[in-house]
């Protein structure tokens, strides 16, 4: 059964030291950063592929929610953080001084732990990240609103409701609409920082197949403390420890046959 | 005993205790000058006494019971009064109201009980509201309409009938005088303004100077027919008069055009006592004082109120704000911050008339004074932004409780999870987009919070006022029907004031009493209602952003 399903992946594997330009999405070149004096990650080199779901997983404090915040720059909020080395997006170091880190975050959405929908409307939620581009057509609006929606398996749930407050859905259908309002602009990656730590079983799961069903149009990043959770929506998973990437592979690679210790040690569950 | 200690009752009986001694207190000071001043409005009953004072000569008085108090016999004894019977230990002393000013001196006298001998209550009293000279009590005996005194039999509905007329061309004349008149004098300043302005810009021609000297004709011209006919009004209304017989039992005439209203309170029953009380109330919250401010109503005190606070509103809010997030949003985190935000907290413990010093001195004398030297040169030496005024007094609050509006918008700023600010950053927002869109409106209550607590205080300041803006009477509102319609240079009444005037610099303390009360009950329904406006809109908003609950 193992070979032949090993096989089937084979055909689908990606060799990921030599991506070619058009599969790499982002590359991340010997990125090391400082929160004051504490170093938080160590020269952390990688290449996410386009159109796929890469899972970084590791211990708590291990770096993994630092690297994804630092794909959108959202570690520039925080005082003392000091970077070095470049992630590269469409062959431009999105650290580089001319960058619009507005432009960056359009093209490279997030999605928090918690839900964080603002407080307006479903809809006016939805359609935040237009109307910031200066989108104020009422029917490009609508589209763009229901696309979202369907896109982030919500619109039946909400489509009667559009303009009800965000804050009466269920803490899943928030995660969901926060997706859909991420989707809205029509990034490139989405970063999604552990989606479903703060919801129920049944909500993940609904998430984790809209997960799935995002990679189709969109290169997915996400971050998750539920190696379960790695296995079943990544297609590559990055093991972080203390600031350092271990281990990077496809992920039935590293939860069959992983080459370091420390991955097997994590992934078999001794520490973590 | 020890047990009872260690439940903790006694803790629970001295935090309720004090909560209740503060409630008592709040509500105490409430009932009492809502009672004290709503029962001034209340027609007393008239009395008529006959006296007999210590050389035994009879005397009549007429007039409303407006006090009442026991004084030691020894006292009265040894202030050289001489009792011819035998009284107790103490005597009833009462203060009593006899108006007719003009006539017999003083309008409010003690009368011992002793002294009395016989007490009524005649129907036909007549109490007639004066625009001068106050209250007058007698018994009318006849109507002289021009100059011819009338047989009528019914005195009383010719009294009323011929009081109505002289009352309908006195508002004739008012309203010509306030609407026509004061514009047409408004327009006389102006061109004077304007042919002063030639003058100094070196650009007076004789065609300009010829323009204003045909535009002033006009304008007297019109000004002459107009006071012609304000006199006549004036004439007609002082054409008839009324006999009246007062305490003394002499008959004197009264003019009708003085006359403002009479009531025969004695005949009046409850509904009718009702009624004559909200009539009073309305008169007071909406008549011109009149009499150095102890008659009349106080309606241009309450506008000046509340157009100063609304003004200090619209000033102190986007200063505030824009300050509040200056320091929490952009300012470095660190000891200048820090110690520019100590020093703002501290602004409000400066005492208040420090506050007027400095308005007088910066805003009045500096920056009007300079305003007068670029904008209004025309009109000096006399002032015209340079002088105390109703938008130096709202700038002065308004710095005054600034501190309150940065504080409170601070900790609305504070309260919001950085999760929703991370969230609308990640949308590609800047930081100003996240400031408009989500964070400023989110922390809205906050800074309606703010605003409350900032009107609470301005509306109740008074001390820096006397030195901004304030004045003991304005009738001119500062806003009107003239050109630019807002006059934020002029001065105008408070209530705060108004207590202080009426209260302790008027020639006729016994009368004002009653307004004080009055007075101080209108200024804290006044900011009772300003402060439930904007709670009701602080509730509004916090309805619409409740995510801040989770």
């Amino acid at each position: 059964m193992i070979s032949i399903d090993q096989s089937v992946m084979k055909t689908d594997m990606l060799d990921l030291e030599n991506l070619t330009e058009e599969q790499t999405a982002l590359e991340i070149r010997n990125l090391d950063l400082k929160y004051g004096d504490k170093q938080a990650l160590f020269d952390v080199s990688m290449k996410i592929p386009k159109k796929k779901v890469t899972a970084f997983i590791g211990p708590s404090g291990c770096g993994k929610s630092t690297l994804l915040r630092c794909i959108n720059r959202m570690n520039d909020l925080v005082d003392n953080c000091h970077i070095g080395g470049e992630i590269m997006l469409h062959g431009q170091n999105i650290y580089d001084k001319k960058v619009d880190v507005a432009a960056l975050r359009r093209n490279v959405g997030m999605v928090f732990q918690r839900p964080n929908p603002f407080p307006k409307s479903i809809y006016e939620n939805v359609v935040y990240g237009l109307r910031l581009q200066g989108v104020n057509n009422r029917r490009d609006l609508d589209d763009a609103a229901e696309r979202s929606l369907r896109g982030a398996a919500i619109w039946d749930e909400v489509k009667d409701r559009l303009h009800d407050n965000a804050f009466g859905l269920s803490g899943g259908q928030q995660q969901r609409l926060v997706i859909a309002r991420a989707i809205a602009i029509e990034p490139e990656v989405l970063l999604l920082d552990e989606p479903t730590s703060a919801l129920d079983p049944i909500s993940t799961l609904t998430i984790e197949e809209l997960i799935t069903d995002l990679k189709s149009k969109y290169t997915v990043v996400i971050v998750t403390h539920n190696m379960q959770q790695a296995a079943r929506v990544s297609d590559q998973t990055a093991f972080m420890y203390m600031g350092e990437l271990i281990e990077y592979a496809d992920t039935n690679t590293i939860f069959t046959t992983p080459k370091k210790k420390k991955t097997e040690d994590y992934i078999t569950g001794r520490y973590g | 005993m020890g047990k009872w200690f260690k439940s903790g009752s006694p803790w629970i009986w001295m935090t309720s205790g004090a909560v209740s001694v503060c409630l008592i207190a709040v509500l105490g000071l409430l009932l009492l000058i809502a009672w004290r001043g709503l029962s001034y409005f209340w027609p007393a009953d008239i009395y008529q006494w006959e006296m007999k004072n210590q050389q035994g000569e009879r005397y009549t008085l007429i007039g409303e019971v407006y006090d009442k108090e026991e004084v030691p016999t020894e006292r009265l004894i040894a202030a050289g009064h001489k009792f011819a019977t035998e009284v107790g230990e103490n005597v009833t002393r009462y203060l009593v109201k006899t108006g007719n000013r003009e006539f017999v001196g003083l309008d409010f006298r003690w009368i011992l009980a002793t002294d009395i001998i016989s007490r009524s209550k005649p129907n036909d009293i007549a109490v007639i509201e004066r625009s001068k000279n106050g209250d007058f009590y007698g018994y009318p005996v006849a109507i002289i309409e021009d100059g011819q005194r009338l047989t009528s039999q019914n005195i009383e509905a010719d009294f009323e009938s011929h009081i109505d007329r002289a009352v309908e061309l006195n508002d004739q004349a008012l309203d010509l005088q306030k609407g026509v008149i004061g514009s047409i004098n408004y327009e006389l300043e102006n061109l004077r303004l304007k042919s002063r302005r030639y003058e100094l810009d070196n650009a007076l021609t004789d065609t300009r100077k010829a323009e204003i000297e045909a535009a002033r004709v006009k304008l007297n011209a019109e000004y002459l027919l107009v006071e012609k006919e304000f006199f006549a009004l004036k004439t007609a209304a002082g054409r008839d008069a009324v006999v009246i017989r007062d305490m003394r039992g002499e008959e004197v005439t009264l003019k009708l055009d003085s006359i403002l209203d009479v009531t025969y309170a004695n005949r009046l029953g409850v509904m009718g006592k009702i009624g004559n009380w909200f009539i009073g109330v309305g008169k007071f919250v909406s008549d011109d004082p009149r009499e150095a401010n102890t008659e009349g109503g106080v309606f241009p005190a309450i506008f000046g109120t509340v157009f100063m606070v609304m003004l200090m509103a619209v000033i102190v809010t986007p200063f505030g704000v824009i300050a509040a997030i200056y320091l929490h949003e952009y300012a470095k985190k660190g000891p200048v911050t820090k110690m520019i935000r100590i020093a703002v907290i501290n602004l409000a413990g400066v005492p208040s008339i420090v506050y007027g010093v400095f308005g007088l001195g910066f805003f009045v004398y500096m920056f009007g004074g300079t305003l007068d030297q670029l904008f209004y040169p025309e009109a000096l030496p006399a002032p015209t932004f340079g002088s105390p005024g109703v938008i130096w007094s709202a700038l002065t609050l308004a710095i005054l409780t600034l501190p309150v509006v940065i504080v409170s918008t601070e900790e609305g700023l504070s309260r919001i999870p950085s999760s929703v600010r991370q969230g609308s950053l990640a949308l590609g927002a800047t930081k100003a987009e996240t400031l408009w869109r989500i964070i400023i409106p989110m922390a809205s209550p906050a800074i309606m919070t703010g605003l409350i607590l900032a009107v609470a205080r301005a509306a109740g300041e008074v001390a820096p006022l006397m030195l901004v803006g304030v004045v003991k009477l304005a009738p001119t509102l500062p806003i009107d029907m003239n050109f630019p319609f807002v006059h934020l240079e002029r001065k105008f009444m408070h209530l705060g004031f108004h207590i202080y005037d009426v209260g302790f610099q008027s020639p006729n303390v016994e009368a004002a009493r009653p307004l004080v009360y009055a007075t101080s009950f209108l200024l804290v329904s006044v900011i009772v209602a300003l402060n439930l406006t904007a709670i009701g809109v602080r509730n509004h908003l916090r309805e619409k952003y409740r995510s801040l609950e989770h």
